[in-house]
Protein backbone atom coordinates (compact mmCIF):
# COMPACT_ATOMS: atom_id res chain seq x y z
CA UNK A 1 0.00 0.00 0.00
CA UNK A 2 1.70 3.04 -0.94
CA UNK A 3 2.01 6.12 1.57
CA UNK A 4 -1.05 8.26 -0.06
CA UNK A 5 -3.60 5.30 0.19
CA UNK A 6 -2.51 5.10 3.90
CA UNK A 7 -2.62 8.78 4.14
CA UNK A 8 -6.49 9.14 2.64
CA UNK A 9 -7.78 5.72 4.45
CA UNK A 10 -6.71 6.39 8.01
CA UNK A 11 -8.91 9.45 10.37
CA UNK A 12 -7.00 12.75 9.73
CA UNK A 13 -4.85 12.85 13.60
CA UNK A 14 -5.44 15.33 16.13
CA UNK A 15 -4.06 18.26 14.74
CA UNK A 16 -2.29 19.23 17.88
CA UNK A 17 0.86 21.74 17.85
CA UNK A 18 2.05 20.36 20.81
CA UNK A 19 2.10 16.78 19.66
CA UNK A 20 4.69 18.17 16.84
CA UNK A 21 7.46 18.72 19.59
CA UNK A 22 7.82 15.29 22.14
CA UNK A 23 10.18 13.07 24.49
CA UNK A 24 8.72 9.93 25.05
CA UNK A 25 9.64 6.26 26.35
CA UNK A 26 7.41 4.63 23.29
CA UNK A 27 8.63 4.08 19.97
CA UNK A 28 6.85 6.88 17.47
CA UNK A 29 5.26 5.80 14.13
CA UNK A 30 7.07 7.60 11.40
CA UNK A 31 4.08 7.23 9.15
CA UNK A 32 1.78 8.84 11.80
CA UNK A 33 3.90 11.60 12.67
CA UNK A 34 4.42 12.05 8.50
CA UNK A 35 0.79 12.33 8.90
CA UNK A 36 0.48 14.64 11.76
CA UNK A 37 3.00 17.14 9.79
CA UNK A 38 1.39 16.90 5.82
CA UNK A 39 -2.07 17.77 7.78
CA UNK A 40 -0.73 20.89 9.04
CA UNK A 41 -0.55 22.47 5.14
CA UNK A 42 -1.80 21.48 2.28
CA UNK A 43 1.29 23.90 0.45
CA UNK A 44 3.83 21.40 1.66
CA UNK A 45 5.56 19.60 -1.59
CA UNK A 46 8.51 19.06 -0.14
CA UNK A 47 9.24 16.75 3.10
CA UNK A 48 12.54 15.50 4.38
CA UNK A 49 12.83 13.09 7.26
CA UNK A 50 15.47 12.45 9.52
CA UNK A 51 15.90 8.93 11.46
CA UNK A 52 18.05 8.27 14.33
CA UNK A 53 18.73 4.37 15.06
CA UNK A 54 20.44 2.64 17.45
CA UNK A 55 23.36 1.14 16.22
CA UNK A 56 25.50 -1.42 17.33
CA UNK A 57 29.21 -0.24 16.94
CA UNK A 58 30.87 2.75 18.89
CA UNK A 59 33.98 3.75 18.29
CA UNK A 60 35.26 0.76 17.39
CA UNK A 61 33.35 -1.14 20.47
CA UNK A 62 30.23 -3.33 20.22
CA UNK A 63 27.11 -2.23 22.03
CA UNK A 64 24.70 -4.44 23.27
CA UNK A 65 21.72 -1.54 24.24
CA UNK A 66 21.35 1.99 24.59
CA UNK A 67 19.58 4.16 27.76
CA UNK A 68 18.76 7.56 27.02
CA UNK A 69 18.31 10.38 29.82
CA UNK A 70 16.85 13.65 29.33
CA UNK A 71 16.39 16.63 31.86
CA UNK A 72 12.64 16.34 31.46
CA UNK A 73 11.40 20.17 30.89
CA UNK A 74 14.83 22.19 29.29
CA UNK A 75 14.86 19.14 26.91
CA UNK A 76 11.35 19.99 25.87
CA UNK A 77 12.06 23.89 26.18
CA UNK A 78 15.09 22.93 23.67
CA UNK A 79 13.61 21.48 20.97
CA UNK A 80 10.77 23.75 20.66
CA UNK A 81 12.96 26.53 20.56
CA UNK A 82 14.79 24.01 17.23
CA UNK A 83 11.08 23.97 16.26
CA UNK A 84 10.47 27.77 16.28
CA UNK A 85 13.93 28.68 14.90
CA UNK A 86 13.76 26.20 12.05
CA UNK A 87 10.55 27.57 11.04
CA UNK A 88 11.42 31.06 10.97
CA UNK A 89 14.91 30.86 9.63
CA UNK A 90 14.54 28.59 6.53
CA UNK A 91 11.04 29.29 5.72
CA UNK A 92 9.68 25.78 6.25
CA UNK A 93 5.86 25.49 6.56
CA UNK A 94 6.50 22.82 9.53
CA UNK A 95 8.61 20.76 11.46
CA UNK A 96 8.02 17.97 13.93
CA UNK A 97 10.70 16.55 16.00
CA UNK A 98 10.70 13.46 18.74
CA UNK A 99 13.13 12.04 20.90
CA UNK A 100 12.87 8.98 22.84
CA UNK A 101 14.38 8.37 26.30
CA UNK A 102 14.83 4.98 28.48
CA UNK A 103 16.38 1.96 27.26
CA UNK A 104 16.55 1.93 23.19
CA UNK A 105 17.44 -1.48 21.78
CA UNK A 106 20.62 -2.10 18.81
CA UNK A 107 18.31 -1.26 15.71
CA UNK A 108 15.06 0.74 17.94
CA UNK A 109 14.19 4.15 16.63
CA UNK A 110 15.79 7.19 18.77
CA UNK A 111 14.99 10.57 17.12
CA UNK A 112 12.78 11.65 14.47
CA UNK A 113 12.68 14.91 12.36
CA UNK A 114 10.39 15.75 10.14
CA UNK A 115 10.59 19.13 8.00
CA UNK A 116 7.74 20.30 5.77
CA UNK A 117 8.28 22.99 3.00
CA UNK A 118 7.18 24.04 -0.19
CA UNK A 119 10.29 22.60 -2.01
CA UNK A 120 13.06 19.59 -1.08
CA UNK A 121 15.97 22.41 -1.03
CA UNK A 122 14.70 24.36 2.35
CA UNK A 123 13.29 20.86 3.95
CA UNK A 124 16.63 19.01 3.78
CA UNK A 125 18.71 21.78 5.07
CA UNK A 126 16.15 22.75 7.81
CA UNK A 127 15.99 18.61 8.78
CA UNK A 128 20.16 18.81 9.18
CA UNK A 129 20.60 21.98 10.73
CA UNK A 130 17.41 20.69 13.02
CA UNK A 131 19.67 17.06 13.82
CA UNK A 132 23.14 19.30 14.36
CA UNK A 133 21.21 21.73 17.00
CA UNK A 134 19.32 18.93 19.06
CA UNK A 135 22.41 17.35 18.93
CA UNK A 136 24.58 20.80 20.60
CA UNK A 137 22.10 22.47 23.01
CA UNK A 138 19.50 19.86 24.07
CA UNK A 139 19.67 18.03 27.30
CA UNK A 140 20.02 14.55 26.47
CA UNK A 141 22.70 12.02 27.43
CA UNK A 142 23.10 8.61 26.19
CA UNK A 143 24.66 5.57 28.32
CA UNK A 144 26.16 2.89 25.71
CA UNK A 145 26.04 -0.61 27.68
CA UNK A 146 29.01 -2.64 25.90
CA UNK A 147 30.40 -6.15 27.00
CA UNK A 148 32.83 -3.99 29.26
CA UNK A 149 30.55 -2.28 30.71
CA UNK A 150 28.46 1.10 30.92
CA UNK A 151 29.90 4.63 29.14
CA UNK A 152 28.16 7.71 29.47
CA UNK A 153 28.71 8.96 25.95
CA UNK A 154 30.99 12.49 26.27
CA UNK A 155 31.06 13.94 22.54
CA UNK A 156 29.10 13.17 19.66
CA UNK A 157 30.40 13.85 16.03
CA UNK B 1 20.48 24.89 50.90
CA UNK B 2 19.78 24.75 47.14
CA UNK B 3 19.20 21.56 45.66
CA UNK B 4 21.13 20.75 42.69
CA UNK B 5 19.73 18.08 39.80
CA UNK B 6 22.25 15.80 38.73
CA UNK B 7 22.13 13.73 35.39
CA UNK B 8 24.35 11.13 33.61
CA UNK B 9 28.15 11.10 34.51
CA UNK B 10 27.49 13.73 37.13
CA UNK B 11 25.17 11.39 38.71
CA UNK B 12 27.23 8.34 38.49
CA UNK B 13 30.10 10.56 40.02
CA UNK B 14 28.12 11.45 43.00
CA UNK B 15 27.24 7.94 44.17
CA UNK B 16 23.88 7.67 42.22
CA UNK B 17 22.20 10.57 43.74
CA UNK B 18 19.90 12.06 41.44
CA UNK B 19 20.18 15.37 43.65
CA UNK B 20 22.01 17.10 46.04
CA UNK B 21 21.40 19.28 48.67
CA UNK B 22 24.01 22.05 49.29
CA UNK B 23 24.21 24.92 52.01
CA UNK B 24 25.91 28.37 50.15
CA UNK B 25 27.36 29.73 53.24
CA UNK B 26 29.44 31.89 51.10
CA UNK B 27 27.35 33.51 48.95
CA UNK B 28 25.07 33.00 46.72
CA UNK B 29 26.15 33.39 42.88
CA UNK B 30 26.97 30.49 40.32
CA UNK B 31 30.26 30.10 41.33
CA UNK B 32 30.26 29.74 45.18
CA UNK B 33 27.93 27.07 44.21
CA UNK B 34 30.60 25.41 41.80
CA UNK B 35 33.45 26.01 44.87
CA UNK B 36 30.97 24.00 47.61
CA UNK B 37 30.86 21.48 44.53
CA UNK B 38 34.24 21.39 44.13
CA UNK B 39 35.27 20.89 48.19
CA UNK B 40 32.96 18.02 48.07
CA UNK B 41 32.62 16.46 44.90
CA UNK B 42 35.79 17.17 43.25
CA UNK B 43 35.71 14.74 39.82
CA UNK B 44 32.48 16.85 39.25
CA UNK B 45 34.52 19.83 39.97
CA UNK B 46 37.21 18.67 37.98
CA UNK B 47 34.84 18.60 35.03
CA UNK B 48 32.94 21.89 35.82
CA UNK B 49 36.67 23.52 35.70
CA UNK B 50 37.04 22.50 32.38
CA UNK B 51 33.58 23.74 31.15
CA UNK B 52 32.73 19.61 30.56
CA UNK B 53 29.47 20.10 33.08
CA UNK B 54 27.64 23.64 32.71
CA UNK B 55 25.63 24.85 35.35
CA UNK B 56 21.88 25.89 34.58
CA UNK B 57 19.08 27.68 36.51
CA UNK B 58 15.58 27.76 35.53
CA UNK B 59 16.61 25.60 32.41
CA UNK B 60 18.80 28.26 30.63
CA UNK B 61 22.55 27.91 31.17
CA UNK B 62 24.03 30.27 33.85
CA UNK B 63 27.17 32.57 33.82
CA UNK B 64 29.47 32.19 37.38
CA UNK B 65 28.12 35.53 38.18
CA UNK B 66 24.71 34.78 38.64
CA UNK B 67 22.61 35.38 42.13
CA UNK B 68 20.77 32.03 42.87
CA UNK B 69 17.26 32.45 44.48
CA UNK B 70 15.51 30.23 46.81
CA UNK B 71 13.49 27.88 45.04
CA UNK B 72 15.21 28.60 41.32
CA UNK B 73 15.73 24.92 39.50
CA UNK B 74 19.42 24.35 39.35
CA UNK B 75 21.39 21.46 37.71
CA UNK B 76 24.61 20.33 36.22
CA UNK B 77 24.69 19.49 32.57
CA UNK B 78 27.21 16.80 31.12
CA UNK B 79 28.00 16.73 27.63
CA UNK B 80 24.85 16.33 25.71
CA UNK B 81 24.49 13.10 23.24
CA UNK B 82 21.21 13.32 21.82
CA UNK B 83 20.56 11.92 18.54
CA UNK B 84 22.15 8.30 17.45
CA UNK B 85 25.67 7.95 17.03
CA UNK B 86 27.75 8.57 14.11
CA UNK B 87 24.29 10.32 12.71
Amino acid sequence: MSLEQVTKADPPVADDEAMLVRVQREDFSIDEELRRVRARSKRIGGIAIFLGTARDRSKGKDVDGITFEHYEGMAQKKLREIRERALKDFGIIELSILHRYGEIGIGDNIVLIIAGAEHRAEAFQACKWAIDELKQITPIWKLEHTPEGEVWVEEHP
Amino acid sequence: MVTVRLFGMTKMLAGNQGTLALALPDGRRVKDLVAVIEAGYPKIGELLQKKKVLVSVNQDIAHEDLEVQDGDEIALLPPFAGGSDGC
